[in-house]
């Protein structure tokens, strides 16, 4: 999907959903309950460091994948291939070819043996990620765009949402659907997979976000904001017990899907317009890890939020130039990591170093001061221009 | 995870109560569930094995190793390992993450049954045509059988008084049936004269034996918790006996005795049983019918018919009750496929808009004070945001029964099982529409082995057949 492509209606007939935040920095969205959370006693700043810039893609980058094993980074492109980098060598190691139009959304297999990519020729391909192969048949049913991909826990399962307003459940094994699911009236821009596999998430831009058991097929449970602003991805948390759904009116929401309440709004980017997707990312001590939620935004920045407190942790300013599609986070036993893909056709990786001493960024001067660091959008790190300093560049643009 | 989404009262039935689909690949002889339920083994006519994935219905992979049909499957603990046995005298370990055979084991007679340790994928017991049954260690290579006593155990007094002709008889018993306990402490043998032993594995002695019926013992079986036992007879008469004792340390075989708690039968249409199976709890016993099309279930605490499962329009033989959830599957003895009985989900449809409301009767509806009240939308937008406040928890992970857990083995999903099978040659285009499948290039590379791992080790050995570029047609 070019990033042309990828653009939602953009629902201007709202106004209580425009006015929001737009104006707002961070951490001036603290709402007066805020002020009786007591923070955890960790610290509550991040400060993620460019290592790497992978050069390669022609168009934009619409979709970054870490492999569940974080070894690969796999992105896709509307110039309708995948590209395959291996995070620890730096490396570019391989360029998916067969698609016959814009790619939107890669997953990765649970065993990171293989890679599942949804396209606007409306198929579905499965790639050796090892290889680089294509899988002689491609899984064939969908009417229109495939936008939205993920594998089931067990790596059997493949469910994907189309702009032809169904989810279709795919057998892997024997690349045909399974199942079709009716599940909206409009394009389905996000599908997920709950952790053991038995529940599906959809959302569209018909507002709505569907519940399916995915054994039988039936919808348990249809989640509404209302503002009823398009939503454009949504993702399960770590433990599966929330959604967390990007809507069109510069909002991410947390939402308890079983009682069907929004707990959390993250707000302060600005997403009005593109389908942006992000992740869940973790934080802090080891035995006594928080959440954060990353998203990118239309403004070229990476935001960071705490998944409590809604306070924003870090703003990667200039991540990208332009929108920000994709983000997505690892956290390693050495360090934690996070890849973006944005619209200047860069896949940029980077890095929070738990441990001080063993350096991957010689960029010494973080560790001393940075018990100190305000919050207030200033300190370096949070704004400086991010792109500068001791980074890789790693260019797969040669002849591929 | 669906659990807290999903209408209580469809999460309290036990039992299945209408046919829900079916699985084929090939005419199916023998089937069982996985102890994790998310796979169903087949054995086959024809002596393949096959996986079905109950989640997608799909087959996970094919086993090639036997020539006859299948009589037995057993899973391993962990469902890594899984045990057939075979008409062609043979019984293979297979290792189902790459499909390769750990040990093939030869006897001189048919097989019947062949069981698992529970704990010790490297052991097991099997029963064989007209002759005694065995002990296989199959820890090395080599098998090392031991073979069990069909006899029954007699105290010295019943030794002392035998007569020749009851020495004799005793003597020319075999055993039909022969599984493991629960705990692997006791194997627990049925014969051909209705006798029931209880066999020391580590001696290889026979301690206790009780005469349940005049007719041949047909099938044992255990609830999974292995504290209650069915017995299938010729006598057209189901029994279960609770096991409680057996696992006792202080087990004293010379007051120990097996009591019969239920007998099932129809005395009406005098109906002999085919196969038996318990529900995963024990509450329920499942049974198929010779030369009848339904499935009878009776409730175990009561020890009533509750259920008649309407089948097919064939007699169905092997059937298996799901682990853990209120299904069924069965083979029909006609056809070779599997069915399966489970429950029915309505849709409800109050799920798909959240101000839908499922109401038994007319309510009159009362607006909320504030209802219709004109805010401003930054004061309402402002509001919301402040009730936000409470704490959520998105990374900690509640342990779930049934659950795949990390660490545990779980089977690779392979890409071109259906590959190379004449039958599945033909695929499904559109309704009543079918082609001969397209053969592709081999993707998977050498490292991910196709079908078996014995096909492989042949192929890379022969290095006939799978040098050849460009497409390979099967037939």
């Amino acid at each position: 999907m070019s990033a042309e492509d990828s653009e939602l209606r953009p629902e201007s007939s709202r106004p209580n959903s425009r006015d929001v935040d737009s104006g707002r920095s961070g951490f001036n969205t603290t709402s007066p309950s805020e002020r009786y959370y007591t923070p955890p006693p960790e610290r509550k700043e991040l400060h993620y460091k460019l290592t790497m810039t992978l050069m390669g893609h022609k168009k934009a980058v619409t979709m970054v994948k870490f492999s569940p094993d974080g070894k690969k980074i796999a992105s896709c492109s509307s110039d309708a291939t995948i590209k395959i980098w291996d995070v620890e060598a730096a490396r570019y190691e391989h360029t998916l070819e067969g698609h016959l139009a814009g790619i939107s959304t890669i997953a990765w297999a649970p065993d990171s043996t293989m890679i599942a990519s949804g396209s606007d020729d409306k198929s579905i391909r499965l790639w050796n990620a090892r290889t680089g192969r294509a899988h002689p048949y491609p899984c064939l049913g969908h009417h229109n765009y495939v936008y939205s991909i993920a594998f089931s826990p067990k790596g059997n399962m493949i469910v994907s949402g189309s702009y032809d307003e169904a989810v279709f459940l795919w057998d892997v094994r024997a690349a045909r659907p399974m199942r079709t699911l009716p599940a909206h009236s409009d394009p389905v821009s996000g599908v997920d997979f709950v952790r053991d596999g038995t529940l599906i998430v959809s959302c569209s831009s018909d507002g709505l976000i569907r519940l399916w058991d995915t054994a039988t097929g039936q919808c348990l449970r249809t989640l509404i904001h209302e503002d009823n602003a398009p939503v454009t991805s949504v993702r399960f948390s770590p433990n599966g017990k929330y959604v967390l759904a990007w809507a069109l009116d510069n909002s991410i929401r947390l939402w308890n899907y079983v009682e069907g309440r929004c707990m959390k709004t993250y707000t302060g980017h600005k997403n009005e317009k593109f389908s942006l997707g992000g992740s869940f990312g973790v934080y802090g001590p080891r035995d006594n890890r928080s959440a954060f939620v990353a998203s990118g935004d239309e403004d070229g920045a990476v935001w960071l939020w705490d998944v409590g407190s809604k306070v924003m942790l870090q703003k990667i300013e200039k991540a990208h130039e332009g929108v920000v599609f994709s983000v997505d986070t690892y956290s390693g036993p050495e360090c934690d990591m996070i890849v973006s893909g944005g619209d200047d056709n860069a896949v940029r990786v980077w890095v929070q170093k738990e441990t001080e001493p063993n350096t991957m960024d010689s960029d010494g001067a973080r560790p001393a001061k940075e018990a100190e660091h305000v919050p207030d959008g200033t300190a370096d790190g949070v704004d400086g221009d991010a792109v500068n300093g001791d980074v890789e560049m790693v260019d797969a643009s040669g002849p591929q | 995870m669906n659990a807290s989404l999903i209408d209580p009262a469809l999460l309290a039935q036990d039992c299945p109560e209408a046919l829900t689909g079916s699985l084929r690949s090939g005419h199916s002889t023998c089937i069982r569930f996985s102890h994790r339920g998310d796979l169903l083994a087949s054995g086959r006519f024809d002596g393949t094995v096959v996986l079905f994935d109950l989640e997608t219905n799909g087959l996970a992979r094919k086993l090639r190793g036997h020539t006859a049909q299948i009589q037995s499957l057993s899973w391993s603990s962990d469902d890594r390992y899984l045990l057939s046995s075979s008409q062609d005298c043979k019984a293979i370990l297979w290792d189902l993450k790459d499909g390769s055979r750990v040990r093939t084991v030869r006897f001189e007679a048919p097989v019947f049954i062949a069981d698992l340790h529970p704990k010790n994928h490297l052991l097991f017991v099997a029963a064989l045509f007209e002759e005694q049954p065995v002990l296989v260690d199959i820890s090395t290579p080599d098998p090392v059988k031991q073979v069990l006593t069909s006899a029954p155990h007699r105290s010295q007094i019943e030794r002392d008084n035998q007569t020749e002709k009851q020495a004799a008889q005793d003597a020319k018993q075999t055993t039909t049936v022969i599984i493991f306990s629960a705990s692997g402490a006791h194997i627990i043998a049925g014969t051909n004269k209705g006798w029931v032993n209880i066999i020391d594995p580590n001696t290889c002695q026979n301690l206790y034996s009780v005469r349940l019926t005049t007719g041949v013992v047909i099938l044992i079986r255990l609830t999974a918790s292995g504290k209650d036992m069915v017995v299938n007879s010729s006598d057209r008469i189901i029994r279960t006996i609770p096991l409680r004792n057996l696992s006792s340390p202080e087990l004293d075989f010379h007051n120990f005795k097996l009591e019969v708690e239920h007998k099932f039968q129809d005395l009406v249409n005098r109906l002999s049983w085919n196969c038996i199976s318990f529900s995963s709890t024990g509450e329920y016993l499942a049974a198929s019918t010779w030369m009848n099309h339904d499935i009878y279930v009776w409730e175990r605490g009561h020890g009533s018919l509750v259920k008649i499962l309407e089948g097919p329009k064939e007699e169905l033989s092997i059937i298996d009750w799901h682990p853990h959830r209120p299904a069924v599957a069965a083979v029909g003895v006609d056809t070779g496929r599997v069915y399966m009985w489970s429950i029915l989900t309505p849709q409800r449809w109050s799920a798909l808009a959240p101000d839908f409301v499922e109401i038994e009767e007319n309510l009159e509806y009362i607006e909320r004070e504030d209802e219709f009240d004109i805010q401003p939308p930054e004061e309402l937008h402002k509001r919301r945001l402040d009730l936000e406040d409470e704490e959520v928890d998105v990374l900690t992970i509640e342990p779930m029964k049934n659950e795949h857990e990390p660490g545990q083995f779980l089977m690779p999903v392979l890409l071109d099982v259906q590959n190379s099978d004449s039958e599945d040659d033909i695929v499904a285009v559109g309704t009543g529409q079918f082609r001969r499948k397209t053969p592709g290039q081999e993707w998977l590379d050498d490292s991910q082995v196709p079908g078996s791992g014995d096909e492989a080790r042949r192929q890379t050995n022969g290095a006939s057949s799978s040098a050849q570029p460009g497409p390979k047609r099967k037939r």
